[in-house]
């Protein structure tokens, strides 16, 4: 099963009628994709409960989607809502290595997933607030140990986390 | 993929039933019923102005209330196109339509403190203020309702334009009813709905539209 644009779009009108073959194979897709999504931007341990987080509210949402526009932008927006709420429901995470590929890379839809990719929310952040956050949000450093590698203050780096997950939370939906 | 994925896919698709795809045509056409309604409530509770049925009004009444209008309609737009997320969505259409009913407000405090200027308090402006937010309330309720069934993502920037929007067309519903023409009374008295709408909606019903 190819789970491109116009496959998954096909697959979602379909479960908006309540195919649940098609729903089924549907949800398998996202979960893979919204996998590959993440990788990169959460704690390794804490990916399986942010897809199923996403799984969960794309269910409880499916009718949000519109069926006359394309199905990813839609998947993504929900999928950076949960990321989001995630990082800011989070204080600290024990991380384990994280993963090195990302969405786009092994994607047939190029422009498509890195229009709607992770990254281009933190292309509209501050550097230093990037960095306090992959380094105490996503890593799960201290605010001590994020002072230390970052050079920037302990009370600074809690600042740049707190204005960064804040713009994060008012961008979703920026794509560029 | 993992066992609890995929439990967790074959539970959700174990209760698959048919959903009804949330249209913008419905959205619309809820926000507009309740604006109808509300204006049909005001002419028939508070009578319509003098003039307004003939088409005898003012230039100040048609300015002031358009800009509402077209302010109203815009902030509406993008609420109910909120409610279905969609990285890549725009929303900035009504700051400018924002931008450009901001000339009100200014218009009327400066017509009000000028030397022959009415001020900036009188009861009669407080009063049409009361029922201009009155009147946002059935529209405002509409636009709520169809936030909370669907999913907006950007919650405190749709609780504005929420506020905004019902502000606007709440207080363009009771202009229809009020009598008082002059740019010092349209600026201040009929744009603070607005103002107030905007604030109340961003800073407390917002929360409310989390999911």
């Amino acid at each position: 099963m190819n789970g491109d644009e116009a496959t998954m779009a096909r697959l979602m009108r379909a479960a908006q009628q309540g195919d649940r073959q098609a729903y089924a194979v549907l949800l398998e897709q996202a979960a893979k994709w919204l996998r590959r999504y993440f990788r990169k931007r959460i704690a390794a341990e804490k990916l399986d409960d942010l897809v199923q987080d996403v799984l969960l509210s794309l269910h409880g949402k499916r009718a949000t989607y519109d069926p006359a526009r394309p199905f990813f932008p839609w998947l993504a927006a929900i999928a950076r809502y949960r990321w989001v709420d995630q990082l800011r429901a989070e204080y600290r995470t024990q991380t384990q290595e994280l993963l090195e590929d990302t969405a786009s890379e092994d994607s047939g839809e190029e422009p498509v997933m890195a229009r709607v990719s992770l990254e281009r929310l933190f292309d509209q952040l501050p550097p230093a607030q990037v960095e306090a956050i992959e380094l105490v949000k996503i890593e799960g450093c201290s605010v001590a140990e994020a002072s230390e590698r970052t050079g920037q203050s302990p009370s600074l780096i809690k600042v740049n986390i707190h204005r960064g997950l804040r713009k994060l939370a008012a961008i979703i939906e920026k794509a560029s | 993929m993992d066992d609890a994925t995929q439990a967790l896919i074959d539970r959700i698709t174990a209760d698959t039933a048919p959903v009804r795809p949330l249209r913008k045509g419905r959205g619309l056409a809820l926000a507009g019923l309740a604006f109808v309604v509300t204006l049909v409530a005001m002419l028939f509770l508070l009578g319509a102005r003098h003039g307004l049925m003939t088409g005898h009004v003012s230039v100040d009444f048609l300015v002031a209330n358009g800009l509402l209008l077209m302010l109203g309609l815009s902030c509406v737009t993008s609420v109910v196109a909120m409610a279905s997320p969609q990285v890549g969505a725009g929303h900035d259409g009504p700051k400018w339509a924002i931008a450009m009913a901001g000339v009100l407000p200014a218009a009327g405090i400066l017509a009000a403190t000028a030397p022959d200027g009415v001020g900036l308090m009188h009861v009669e402006g407080v009063h049409c203020m009361v029922l201009g937010l009155a009147a946002s309330v059935l529209i405002a309720a509409a636009l709520f309702a169809w936030l909370r069934r669907g999913a907006p993502v950007s919650q405190r920037l749709a609780g504005f334009y929420l506020g905004v929007g019902s502000g606007a067309l709440g207080s363009v519903a009771n202009g229809m009813a009020c009598a008082d023409d002059s740019i010092a009374h349209l600026g201040i008295w009929h744009v603070a709905p607005v103002v107030i709408g905007a604030l109340v909606a961003r800073y407390v019903i917002a929360r409310w539209l989390r999911w």
